[in-house]
């Protein structure tokens, strides 16, 4: 019977506690208030400086990208990538043929004709960011908007829109660079992947 | 009442009496229907957000019409119903088709024919019958019937679970409801809502309000007693075991959508409604107001009215969002082991006390 | 009069249902509530993790693991790389020790969260359980700016990390602990205390400690039966060894030891212990020091095997490697604690009621990823 009167009181107790929290949540809605109204707010993206040397860089996984003008392609990031949704196909071109350098001073020797990612693919592990030698692969998303205009919310209606083709070299440049077929000069193909 | 002169008035102008019912029921009844879908928009945005404040979010907000849902969400409530409506009705292959139509309106017609006893003020009350308590109690567990239809047509388990769970949890909680609200009428000696709440006009103990919570601790146990068997016959959490939706996927309304789902949606706010309507004539004196003599106004008569509800209803509101369900056993443990005694000690001690106080 | 026996009756809890934590399906067969027989059935997320495995390098079976138990992703990539680093011999700097076992033990936190909040609405609390995603959002912004993820972080790696902690990342996470300990305490006031939730899960689905060790539960299932087995503390890895804390185990307070009431105990306690264990991570973190400093050129560990198991918020995640010299490895076995303490589920929940099934298996926290792999 005791027991009985004991239960009872404990229900009644132990609800009044949760309802006072509730309560409490319930009025205290102005602070307590998680909710941020998405497209009018966003969510503050944590600082892209990493490290205890301040040195920038960007973490935040939201999108992968490419700068075509830095990349050699050395066809690492491709190798690195666990589910090969980098794409990349590279061309020879006649020696003495000036591609440029990168940012890193690193002379272009391959033409980069395809430079593929397929952010359907794409599982976000950012393997590929770290081997790249001229660091122009990476993820976006963070405030990096003084490098790329590019944003975080990366949704697309087609998923077509989602391969981006960062390879930005013409019919005109490839039929430039082609090294005439192999009579003269055996050794050099056309090289592609 | 009012049907009542509505018929005598249009029985003058119209030769058939017959017609003259119809027509008095008709005119009667529209503006209760009307009154409960918008009632059910109001107290679905109240619940949303009520139910979002203590979760810590803001719930629906916008920033005006268009594809936000209005200023703070208002409009929220009006999409969710347009959404409802506008969905494709379906029937699963293998129910029982006319049952299955047919449930959602016995459901909603008992939640709905409730509203004719229920005083709203001095003079608003569809009919003031001598057995307004019981007529409600009666029609309100017609409701109970169409869930069970719904369930067995549905031809799914979980449905079928969540029938005969919801029909022994309503049939149980009438109980203790029922015999907390015979202590109402021990006092008042009068089953017509009016008469009730023309009772408790006044002072009782000095200063509080004469209502019947306050005329001695046995009606204040039996309006929590009352309260909580009505939660409990709208089949809300704690008590929401038919339609528990960890366990049960939807229960009853599993294979329901759109308008049919609507209906049965309907019929829980109504039904939340009615169960603190009549709390609130029978325990809280209904449209009187909390200070005698203080803005006792027909107008205000409707404003405190709706405004006890509203407090119950928000209580409703408050139990669901914080804390768990019960299991089924334990939720008929509540009702007989709990619940009933206590109905009945009430009982027991308001006639002890009626005998002992005079009054 | 006895009890009625009627017929019985087949039900399919899933693979569609809210509260099967993923997509598992129980076959149950039912007498009215009573539940007379459950089989789960499993498989419907299997992704081939451990065949996956064989075809890639070993820094590329990492952000695999990620995706095993989800939840608890650190913790994963934590398991898998300690065994390989054990293999290839390599001494991870101290710096890095520290790191991994901060962010390990706020995976833990983060975890326990959603196993607590889940399992508060599968008895039909919603409130707690948004509480509690709550402050997990807060600790997945603390990876999010140290890694750039969310959920799957691939952020300990063979030899090191992918990224030092971030700047601010100590106070952030000092506020995050300050802020989050007195929650606990409101958590158990709003649900673990409250009557009707010890009602649902006291004495409901009791897990002897011989049922638990026969059928390999470990972790909080298994200390909530009462026994005191924490591989931080039997088996110490890593640098386990150096932080103090208790291992919670079961006392059966609102009922009998090892119920579902005292495994989501557990769980509460071992969210405090995982507090202290950051504080004091956070207080002895080495300043200087290279996360990259060890990493290896190449990941190729000697021919061999190793079996390597640490404590994830489920229990004993064990991982067995064969390596054949190449840079892949030749076989991988992942030991899941959700899946033996899902195997025990049959055991503990034949006999309850329909709700109390839910109950249990909430209470058991499985994730089918790591179950299905």
């Amino acid at each position: 019977m005791s027991k009985y009167f004991h239960d009872l009181w404990s229900a009644i107790f132990s609800s009044m506690v949760g309802m006072g929290i509730t309560l409490k949540h319930m009025f205290l809605i102005r602070k307590g208030n998680v909710t941020l109204q998405y497209p009018e707010e966003k969510w503050p993206r944590p600082e892209r400086k990493i490290g205890y040397d301040l040195k920038d860089y960007n973490v935040i996984r939201s999108r992968l990208h490419h700068n075509i003008d830095d990349c050699t392609g050395c066809n690492k990031c491709a190798r690195a990538c666990p589910v090969g949704c980098i794409k990349v196909e590279t061309m020879k071109v006649p020696k003495g043929t000036d591609l440029g350098t990168t940012s890193n001073d690193t002379i272009k020797r391959l033409l980069v004709t395809r430079f593929d990612i397929d952010m359907t693919e794409c599982m976000y592990c950012n393997l590929c960011t770290y081997p790249c030698p001229e660091e122009c692969i990476f993820m976006t998303g963070g405030p990096n908007s003084s490098k790329h205009p590019l944003d975080y919310e990366y949704s697309e209606y087609d998923r077509r829109n989602l391969v981006f083709n960062f390879a930005k070299v013409t019919q005109e440049e490839i039929d430039k660079y082609t090294i005439p077929p192999p009579e003269e000069q055996q050794k050099d193909e056309v090289e592609s992947s | 009442m009012t049907v009542d002169v509505l018929i005598d008035w249009l029985a003058n102008l119209v030769d058939f009496p017959e017609l003259a019912f119809i027509l008095a029921v008709l005119i009667c009844a529209i503006p209760a229907f009307l009154f409960i879908a918008v009632y059910a928009l109001v107290a679905i945005y109240g619940e949303l957000k009520i139910s979002s404040f203590m979760q810590d979010k803001v719930g629906p907000m916008g920033q005006g019409p268009g594809l936000h849902a209005g200023k703070w969400g208002l409009l929220q409530p009006v999409a969710d119903a347009l959404k409802l409506l506008l969905k494709e009705d379906i029937i699963p292959a293998s129910a029982d088709t006319k049952l299955f139509i047919l449930a959602p309106f016995i459901v909603f017609i008992g939640a709905f024919i409730s509203f004719a006893a229920l005083p709203f003020n001095q003079n608003l009350i569809i009919a003031d019958m001598n057995i307004g308590v019981f007529y409600i109690l009666a029609v309100s567990s017609l409701g109970v019937i169409g869930l069970i239809v719904a369930g067995w047509s549905s031809n799914n388990k979980w449905s079928l679970y969540g029938a005969m769970r919801s029909s022994a949890q309503i049939v149980s909680y009438e109980i203790p409801a029922a015999l907390s609200i015979v202590v109402v009428i021990m006092l008042t000696g009068t089953l017509s809502m009016q008469g009730i709440i023309q009772h408790q006009d006044g002072l009782v103990w000095g200063i509080l309000p004469n209502w019947i919570i306050f005329q001695n601790p046995f009606t204040f146990l039996a309006f929590f007693v009352f309260f909580i068997s009505g939660v409990s016959e709208c089949n809300r959490t704690p008590f929401d075991i038919p339609e528990a939706e960890s366990e049960l996927v939807a229960g009853t309304f599993t294979e329901y959508s759109g308008m049919r789902y609507a209906f049965f949606f309907l019929s829980e706010y109504a039904n939340m409604f009615i169960v603190s309507g009549v709390a609130a004539v029978g325990f809280l004196g209904g449209w009187h107001s909390p200070i005698p003599g203080f803005l006792e106004a027909p107008g205000w008569g409707l404003f405190w009215f709706l405004f006890k509800v509203g407090m119950l209803i928000f209580v409703m509101m408050w139990f669901r969002w914080t804390f768990p369900r019960l299991r089924v056993d334990q939720l008929m443990n509540i009702c007989w082991k709990v619940l009933l005694p206590m109905a009945l000690l009430n009982i027991f001690g308001v006639g002890i006390w009626t005998v002992l106080a005079g009054r | 009069m006895g009890i009625v026996h009627g017929d019985e009756m087949v039900l399919n809890i899933g693979p569609q249902h809210p509260s099967t934590h993923g997509v598992l399906r129980l076959v149950v067969k039912t007498d009215g509530e009573i539940v007379s027989q459950i089989r789960p059935v499993i498989g419907y997320l299997h992704r081939c993790f451990e065949k996956h495995c064989e075809n890639v390098s070993y820094d590329q079976v990492i952000p695999y693991t990620d995706r095993c138990d989800y939840i608890a992703s650190m913790n994963n990539n934590f398991g898998f790389v300690i065994a390989v680093e054990e293999m290839m011999e390599i001494t991870v700097p101290e710096k890095v020790e520290y790191i991994r076992v901060i962010m390990a033990e706020l995976n833990r936190i983060a975890s326990h969260l959603l196993a607590l909040g889940a399992f508060g609405l599968d008895v039909g609390a919603f409130t707690p359980f948004l509480y509690m995603f709550r402050d997990r959002e807060r600790i997945l912004d603390l990876f999010e700016m140290t890694c750039g993820a969310r959920l799957l972080y691939n952020y300990m790696w063979v030899g090191g990390l992918s990224h030092d902690l971030p700047v601010g990342f100590l106070e952030k996470a000092h506020e995050f602990l300050d802020y989050f300990e007195p929650k606990i305490k409101e958590y158990n006031d709003l649900l673990m205390y409250n009557k009707i939730f010890i009602e649902r899960t006291s004495d409901v689905g009791v897990l002897p400690t011989d049922v638990a060790v026969n059928y390999g539960v470990t972790g909080p299932n298994l200390r909530g039966s009462g026994t005191k087995w924490d591989l931080r503390k039997n088996e110490p890895y890593s640098i386990y060894d150096r932080f103090n804390f208790e291992v919670p185990v079961g006392k059966g307070q609102m009922g009998t030891i090892g119920d579902c009431w005292d495994r989501y105990w557990v769980r509460t306690e071992e969210m405090k212990e995982s507090v202290g264990i950051v504080r004091q991570a956070l207080n002895e973190l080495p300043v200087e020091g290279d996360v990259h400093e060890a990493l290896p050129k190449k990941i190729r560990p000697p021919k061999g095997s190793i079996y390597k198991r640490t404590e994830s918020p489920r229990g004993d995640l064990g991982f067995y490697i064969i390596s054949d010299g190449s840079p892949s490895p030749s076989r991988v076995k992942l030991r899941s604690p959700a899946f033996t303490a899902l195997s025990a589920l049959s055991v503990i929940a034949e006999g309850w009621m329909m709700s109390d099934v839910i109950a249990i298996l909430g209470s058991l926290d499985i994730v089918l990823g790591e179950i299905d792999r």
